[in-house]
């Protein structure tokens, strides 16, 4: 895929990405159909969807945000993909990423950190529980053989129930009850340990996680392309017993690389909660982490493929909830779409590999 | 003492919540046997309980709302096989994609058709217990009267175990899963077994489905398996990929969630969240090999080499 490529055959759209456009197209025109079928002017519904997605600088700005969320889960996922490992535990790596921001924000000393550090280390403390959660299947898969897969997908689940249950007891996160109708959820979190926003107007939310992110997604392209380590990622992930003969150390860039998953994962859920969200909810990762994961298999190991699918679904998932609200489409129709651009390029995707093989 | 009409209930109950499970699960099992490690468990379940719902609705029989709830799955199992046998795709991927689509499509499917009166009545099937078993004073009526498919699953179980176990076919499935290539050296047609087996699945999901809308409580929710789906996976991983194993898996999920309505019935305060993911943690340290020996099938999720 990478290396020295021709000036020229970089010109024509490359077959993963005509593919990836056909299938959006599909996908698009067979929600247009179900529109119709639901007796909703099309014209209409693709009004609402674009007022929600794009359509205001709120709009524009919740939509960046929800991207960023998805962006952050995709990058972990391709930098565990390079070393032929799948991290499909991104929403479990939200869930304890929110939970330790909330904790570290709701604890008083760290709202008076001088310097932005209020909000800096709930972000570190979630990157960190992320890391842990990502590296405990990480270490499995090294020392026991486990299938990283199944070990990911067990651990988010019980994330999500540990955000549950962390709401509904008083000596963990929930609120004091002052009453019998005080919801399971914590307390909100003070305004120093929030994200920054950009522009200093709550009319347009952006926050500094853009920033953050924009980062991010040039440092992980710089890492997996640029660097020994992504070089050793690739190796380690192409033909482990070759690594280990180089003199790799490849358990230690196995578990690095699920811990790198997990920490970008926990810092989405920062993002999440100190960004949008303010207080810890059960269910409150809501998907994310299955969407990004979705957005970091399309990309086929390219940091490019992530800004791009994250930025359509976060559009997609804005968009969905407009829809509903002025068109009276429900939301479920984005998540029919998203489904078919899933199945579709996954389905395609052994066809794109034999197309960029014959293009070499 | 435990009063013995509450012991009633909770072993009534865990049955009934375990059953979608075992359904799901031996059919999971067939498939991960045979190699292919199907994701798409959830929806499969999700949408045969919702074309189950609808079609008893619609036609005031269950039992051909069940039998819609079937035909209605095969294709979309069909579509699993399709994509991860015949084009090589990533299982993983192709489940998750389809557990996506089905949750949007069946919401709004209900959407569409019961949008104005979402507390329709939605005809169930018929209750049924062993001759002489009810009649046990206390346990009878709360644990053995049950929806025949529950019945009808144990039956489906045990066919599955005798298969598995004592049939040429059984020994074919188990091939395909360890060895496709020396099975496929020997004759066997790899990719057909596969694609059976994960019809199969589809067979089983659909009928598990079926058991939560038209078998357990008569309505149909959005998204209302709830990750019993992967709940069933879970099962077949802690199970050790034994069916005998995966049952009591099955069971005891079961009886766990069970016991998150019943002991605050009984006034004990227990985390509810902690009862709920047990069997995940169960599961995780069985795959962790903290509890025997892991033997997962050895060609699982592997595709077959482009031969097949």
């Amino acid at each position: 895929m990478s290396g020295p490529v021709l000036a020229w055959s970089r010109l024509r759209p490359t077959p993963a990405l005509q593919v990836s456009a056909a299938a959006v197209l599909l996908a698009f025109g067979v929600g247009a159909l179900l529109i119709a079928a639901l007796g909703v002017p099309v014209g209409d519904a693709v009004a609402a969807f674009a007022d929600g997605a794009w359509g205001s600088s709120y709009a524009l700005a919740a939509s960046i945000n929800r991207a960023l969320v998805l962006m952050l889960v995709g990058l972990g996922f391709i930098l565990a993909e390079r070393a032929n490992l799948t991290n499909v535990g991104g929403e479990g790596q939200i869930a304890v990423g929110g939970i330790t921001a909330t904790a570290l924000a709701l604890w008083p000393p760290v709202a008076q950190l001088p310097w932005g550090l209020a909000f800096i280390v709930p972000m570190l403390g979630a990157c960190a529980a992320g890391a842990f959660w990502g590296g405990i299947a990480g270490v499995l898969r090294v020392k026991m053989g486990t299938n990283e897969v199944i070990a990911t997908l067990l651990l988010s689940f019980i994330a999500i129930w540990m955000v549950y249950g962390s709401v509904q007891s008083e000596h963990l996160l929930r609120r004091p009850m002052t009453s019998s109708a005080t919801l399971p959820e914590s307390l909100e979190i003070p305004v120093a340990t929030q994200l920054p926003l950009l522009t200093g107007d709550a009319g347009t939310p952006l926050h500094v996680g853009l920033l953050i992110g924009v980062v991010l997604a040039v440092a992980v392209a710089l890492l997996l392309n640029r660097t020994v380590t992504g070089l050793q990622l690739r190796a380690t992930g192409l033909n482990p017993r070759a690594a280990r003969r180089a003199g790799m150390p490849i358990d230690r860039l196995a578990i690095g690389a699920l811990c790198a998953a997990g920490a970008f994962g926990g810092l989405a859920g920062a993002f999440m909660l100190q960004g949008e969200q303010y207080t810890l909810k059960a269910g409150f990762s809501s998907g994310y982490g299955f969407d990004g994961l979705v957005v970091g298999l399309l990309a086929r190991g390219s940091a490019t493929g992530v800004v791009a699918g994250s930025l359509l679904f976060g559009f997609l998932r804005s968009g969905g909830i407009n829809l509903e609200m002025v068109a009276q489409v429900p939301t479920a129709l984005v998540v029919v779409i998203q489904g078919l651009i899933i199945v579709t390029l996954a389905g395609a995707a052994i066809g794109i590999q034999r197309m960029e093989a014959r293009r070499k | 003492m435990i009063d013995p009409e509450l012991a009633a209930v909770f072993v009534g109950s865990s049955i009934r919540l375990a059953a979608p499970l075992l359904l799901a699960a031996t059919g999971e099992l067939v498939s991960e046997r045979a190699g292919v490690l199907n994701m798409s468990v959830e929806g499969l379940m999700l949408a045969g309980a919702f074309a189950g719902a609808t079609a008893s609705w619609a036609t005031g029989s269950p039992l051909l709302g069940l039998l819609c709830g079937v035909l209605c799955v095969l294709p979309i199992a069909w579509l699993q096989a399709f994509l991860s046998i015949t084009l090589r795709a990533n299982q993983i991927v192709t489940g998750i994609g389809i557990n996506i689509l089905v949750l949007g499509a069946t919401t709004l499917g209900y959407r569409a058709i019961f949008g104005s009166r979402s507390r329709a009545e939605i005809p169930g099937l018929d209750k049924w217990a062993p001759p002489g078993l009810s009649e046990i004073p206390h346990l009878g009526e709360q644990v053995f009267r049950q929806a025949w498919l529950l019945y009808a699953a144990i039956v489906l179980i045990v066919l599955v175990g005798w298969v598995m176990r004592a049939t040429a076919l059984g020994l074919a499935i188990h091939a395909a899963g360890t060895s496709p290539q020396a099975a496929s050296h020997s004759g066997l047609k790899v990719s057909r077994i596969r694609y059976g087996a994960v019809l199969f699945t589809g067979f089983m999901s659909a009928l598990a489905g079926c058991f939560l809308s038209i078998g357990d409580i008569h309505t149909f929710t959005e998204g209302m398996t709830g990750g019993a789906g992967y709940l069933a996976i879970a099962a077949v991983i802690f199970g050790n990929w034994r069916l005998g194993r995966t049952v009591m898996a099955c069971c005891l999920f079961g009886a766990a969630t069970a016991l998150q309505f019943q002991l605050p019935a009984m006034g004990i305060e227990v985390p509810s969240a902690l009862l709920i993911a047990l069997p995940y943690v169960l599961a995780l340290l069985a795959v962790g090999g903290l509890v025997g020996r892991q033997v997962a099938p050895a060609a699982l999720t592997k595709p077959l080499p482009a031969q097949g």
